[in-house]
């Protein structure tokens, strides 16, 4: 397996990356890659299908995540799979939310060269300047204070099933990018590539370890803090919700085609409101908005990635996060599942045993 | 809405259950054609199968102002559709971590398993259930209009 750094020879680890990018294009290794491009605007990054290699100008360390990657690979492989192999770089969350769409039949796998992408953390796509932000920075702790709540608690920054990886910790970033094939396909295209420094690195194995420590810490902290709103409190969380489905949309794991609160299952003769609204003697209106985040949460908790597109998306604001990192982390620890881990681990809730949980309906 | 005079008296929960058609639904039934006495507080939906009570009818009618909710199903290893009631099982636990998580009160959730022939346990079961949701007292859910 290969395992080493990649030098810079001009000092920028983007620049690094792309000539090893545009090298696979050239060499026919990958027929394509699907990788975060900077817009011309400089707003934001989006994934791209670059097949021209004088057109990559990739900037896969951009501190920003302004929609879902893996919802991309999604679509691109709703019919078929890719006929020649295509890389996939993903930052770590999103590498996360496609292992998750496969185990939901969601994405095809054949051709796919997945490159997970080591990721500082990133700062909200709202007001984002490419000019003004940089992935040293946020190595750096520089951006700590503008970070996205869920990369300051991030599930993990590492990838970890995919067939490489690009790494920026514990190395001289950005004069150097760390590599690392995990799979044998991932070997195989990494051998491709010239100018590995290939060796044991140290500081990386143990920048890893101290990252995931410290985020794993900040994280308890912040469940601790954030979860057990009460009825009041949650009713209140969430009473500014417009129902737009922002929320809905960017999430990677709800990949309903037809979302039951988008059907018209609640649509009703105007006596059943009159009837609600006697009920309770008022009626907020578009209604059920704390039905309808309660819901999607119970179906798509346990594959939560906790990338934290939902929160970005809000047109209100409201923080989602406080809500759906102390859910994931209570429902995945309740079953020990690990979304986007592994390929072979069940969801849940499609599994059962029948020794288990006895005490329930029992008592 | 019955407001101020003697509330703490007056609070007759309402309880929505859902019974699986095959076992509790039965049983139900059986408690009522041999004349088993047991409280009105319960209204009862019937459902195909403990499996196919999907979170989003619980959670509505708690938010629709329900003061408890129950999901009968067959014993464990009885489900006419072999394993919905395991499926069942799972997602309660999942619904009860969510609900302990944000601080909502899941002891207004129950799930139980009845037999078709178990008529005297349903109304034990049922009598039960009132009495202790009567003790946690009305649904503090009812009474928002924002949700």
């Amino acid at each position: 397996m290969v395992r080493g750094v990649l030098k810079s020879s001009d000092g920028s680890a983007t620049n690094a990356v792309n000539t090893m990018l545009k090298s696979l294009l050239k060499k026919q290794v990958l027929d394509a890659v699907v990788v975060d491009q900077m817009v011309p605007s400089g707003k934001s990054v989006f994934p791209s299908l670059v097949a021209d290699a004088e057109l990559l100008d990739a900037d896969v360390f951009a501190p920003v995540l302004a929609s879902s990657g893996a919802q991309v690979v999604s679509r691109l492989t709703k019919f078929q799979g890719f006929e020649k192999p295509v890389g996939v770089v993903l930052k770590a969350c999103q590498m996360r939310a496609l292992v998750e769409l496969v185990k939901l039949n969601q994405i095809r796998l054949e051709n796919v060269v997945l490159i997970g992408v080591e990721c500082p953390g990133t700062v909200s796509v709202n007001g984002f300047e490419a000019k003004k932000t940089s992935a040293v920075e946020a190595l750096n702790g520089g951006l700590d204070s503008r970070l996205r709540s869920a990369c300051r608690v991030c599930k993990d920054p590492f990838p970890v099933s995919c067939d490489m990886v690009i790494g920026c910790f514990g190395i001289d970033f950005p004069n150097e990018v760390f590599v690392e094939s995990l799979s044998e396909k991932g070997n195989k295209v990494l051998e491709e590539v010239e100018g590995i420094v290939e060796g044991p690195v140290a500081d990386h194995d143990k920048a890893v370890e101290q990252v995931r420590k410290s985020k794993d810490e900040a994280r308890k902290k912040f469940v601790d803090e954030v979860a057990n709103k009460g009825t009041d409190g949650l009713v209140e969380f969430f009473d500014s919700c417009i129902n737009c489905h922002n929320c809905m949309s960017v999430c990677p794991i709800c990949y309903c085609k037809e979302c039951l609160y988008e059907s018209s299952v609640f649509d009703a003769e105007a006596y059943k409101y009159m009837r609600r609204s006697k009920r309770k003697g008022a009626l907020k209106l578009p209604s059920d908005t704390l039905l309808f985040q309660l819901g999607r949460m119970h179906h798509m908790i346990l594959s939560c990635v906790q990338c934290g597109l939902c929160e970005q998306a809000c047109p209100v604001g409201i923080p989602l996060m406080e809500v759906f990192i102390p859910g994931a982390e209570k429902a995945q620890q309740e079953f020990s599942y690990h979304p986007g881990v592994d390929l072979e681990e069940k969801i849940p809730t499609i599994v059962y045993r029948e020794d288990e949980y006895q005490s329930i309906g029992e008592k | 809405m019955v407001e101020d005079k003697g509330k703490e008296e007056s609070f007759e929960p309402k309880i929505v259950g859902f019974l699986c058609n095959w076992c509790s639904y039965a049983g139900a039934d059986l408690a009522g054609t041999s004349r088993i006495q047991y409280p009105p507080n319960i209204r009862i939906i019937r459902v195909m199968c403990s499996g196919s009570v999907d979170s989003m009818y619980i959670i509505r009618a708690l938010l629709e102002g329900a003061d408890g909710v129950f999901v009968g199903g067959c014993h464990p290893g009885d489900c006419h559709y072999i394993d919905g009631n395991y499926k069942a099982r799972r997602r309660m636990v999942l619904l009860y971590k969510i609900m302990e998580t944000l601080g909502l009160e899941k002891e207004r959730v129950w799930i139980r398993w009845i037999s078709a022939s178990e008529g005297q346990l349903f109304a034990e079961t049922v009598t039960k259930m009132t009495e202790e949701i009567r003790k946690l007292g009305p649904n503090p859910l009812s009474g928002k209009w924002d949700l």
